[in-house]
């Protein structure tokens, strides 16, 4: 994939989204395995469903990533001026519902339990002519499954600010932190097994808020980032630095007298409109082309520039540092 | 762990076990078994107070493998879940399968087909969450009913 809507992706970036889509089905394929694996030993632990049914609902992210790059590689059209980049935050809106309406259940499912005071059963299989607690079996699934997302969720995570893709982050986060639903099933099986009934409960409990807490984090993104608040960084964690960097550049144009710069995430690339009140009222149209180009210059991602020329700056707008710059451009 | 190691090897088969919530297993060992009937066919026949029938056979041996006497009593399928949750019942059975609806409330040990006179698979019911007798069990029946 040498494209993304309108935007040439250069060497680095075509590299990472090829290995990323490598990772993505690596991940289904590691995912499915132990959906299967977990479905041989799941018994009557609420512990070990939940992490089961958390296992599944991993996929989402997965799918709804590859779904979405088919979508946000067709360049923009008259009916989609913009391009298709939004499917990619649909797509994470889609996962974030499904991980905070699940998690809530399977929450709920685990809250009333400890409430009824359910002992949770585990029987036992038969096998070479041995009668063997389940739960060693559980025991034994969780402990080798445990590994996959360290190395996946690690890749992923690197590949996700290079792609600037807040679904393959989030996605990479979830990965990172699945080895303690992991050991909590564990837990959860062996009291179980001691005859501490209530810590089956208490894991799959302490697995289903982290799935909410998944699903709120994930849904919250989403949508502010379809609602358009001002581009932030993959992790969310501040402003993209492009803002203030587009801003300064265009300001260091002779005809410029202050800019300031609106810029939304459109999911992988960014949409920018930068506002210029110039030195002059006569500002020529090759002016506007090479702010804009030296603004497509700066980085892959901000492809879709709109230059204005206005009477003064509105508020909302993120206004240049004012560095008395040096070069005049 | 010491918990574990007290559950372990109930009748000296090597066979490792969890443990009980409520000590059912170490309760019946060597006293009591409170087991719960409702007839179903070949499998369980009420005859006045009388329990009989290849399934009940099964339990007597059972109890037998863990030094115990079955004490009887009778009733619906529903009497005998009831019974199983309020800590009354250690066991019952009824001829039920898999599909039993009431594994919501108790636990269904794993389905043996072997079970003389048995149509198809037939499953027993044990309180919920008693994991070293509901495996005492299995493996007792495991063993007796080796294919």
């Amino acid at each position: 994939m040498k494209t993304m809507g309108r935007t040439d992706l250069p060497a680095a970036q075509q590299q990472a989204l090829r290995s990323a889509i490598g990772w993505e089905w690596f991940t289904i394929g590691y995912t499915l395995v132990t959906i299967v694996l977990i479905a041989f030993v799941v018994g009557g632990s609420q512990a070990m469903k939940t992490a089961w049914i958390e296992d599944m609902l991993s996929l989402i992210p997965q799918i709804s990533f590859l779904i979405a790059l088919l979508f946000i590689r067709r360049p923009p059209t008259r009916a989609f001026p913009f391009g298709h980049h939004r499917v990619m935050g649909v797509g994470h809106l889609v996962a974030g519902v499904a991980l905070l309406a699940v998690g809530g259940d399977l929450a709920y499912e685990a809250i009333s339990g400890l409430l009824r005071a359910e002992h949770p059963s585990i029987g036992t299989v038969y096998v070479f002519g041995q009668t063997i607690w389940l739960g060693w079996f559980m025991v034994a699934v969780m402990s080798v499954i445990v590994i996959g997302p360290f190395f996946y969720g690690h890749a992923k995570a690197k590949l996700a600010p290079k792609l600037h893709n807040k679904v393959l982050y989030a996605d990479a986060d979830m990965a990172k932190a699945d080895w303690t639903s992991t050991v909590a099933s564990i837990v959860g099986v062996l009291g179980v097994g001691v005859g501490l009934w209530w810590l089956d409960g208490a894991a799959a409990l302490f697995i289903s808020v982290g799935i909410v807490w998944d699903g709120w984090r994930n849904s919250r993104a989403a949508i502010r980032d379809l609602i358009d608040q001002r581009a932030r960084t993959e992790d969310d964690a501040r402003p993209h630095p492009l803002i203030a960097r587009i801003a300064d550049r265009v300001e260091e144009f002779a005809w410029v007298r202050e800019t300031a710069v609106r810029m939304r995430d459109m999911g992988q690339v960014f949409h920018v409109e930068v506002f210029v009140v110039p030195v002059d009222v006569d500002v020529r149209l090759e002016q506007i082309e090479d702010a804009r180009d030296a603004v497509t210059q700066l980085d892959w991602k901000v492809q879709d520039v709109v230059v204005i020329p206005t009477a003064s700056l509105p508020d909302e707008a993120e206004p240049a540092k004012r560095q008395p710059s040096a070069s005049g451009a | 762990m010491l918990a574990l190691a007290l559950a372990l090897c109930v009748a000296g088969c090597g066979l490792t076990v969890p443990s009980d919530p409520q000590g059912t297993l170490d309760r019946v060992r060597g006293g009591e078994l409170r087991a719960g009937a409702s007839a179903s066919g070949e499998l369980v026949t009420i005859d006045g107070s009388k329990v009989g029938g290849s399934l009940a056979r099964l339990v007597e041996d059972f109890a037998d493998s863990v030094d115990a006497k079955v004490t009887w009593s009778e009733g619906s399928e529903e009497d005998l879940v009831d019974g199983l949750e309020a800590g009354e019942l250690d066991l019952a059975i009824g001829g039920m399968t898999e599909a039993t609806p009431w594994s919501d409330r108790v636990a269904v040990t794993r389905a043996y087909d072997a079970v003389p006179g048995a149509r198809g698979p037939v499953v027993l019911l044990v309180p919920l969450g008693e994991n070293a007798w509901q495996a005492a069990l299995e493996g007792y029946l495991d063993r007796k009913l080796a294919r």
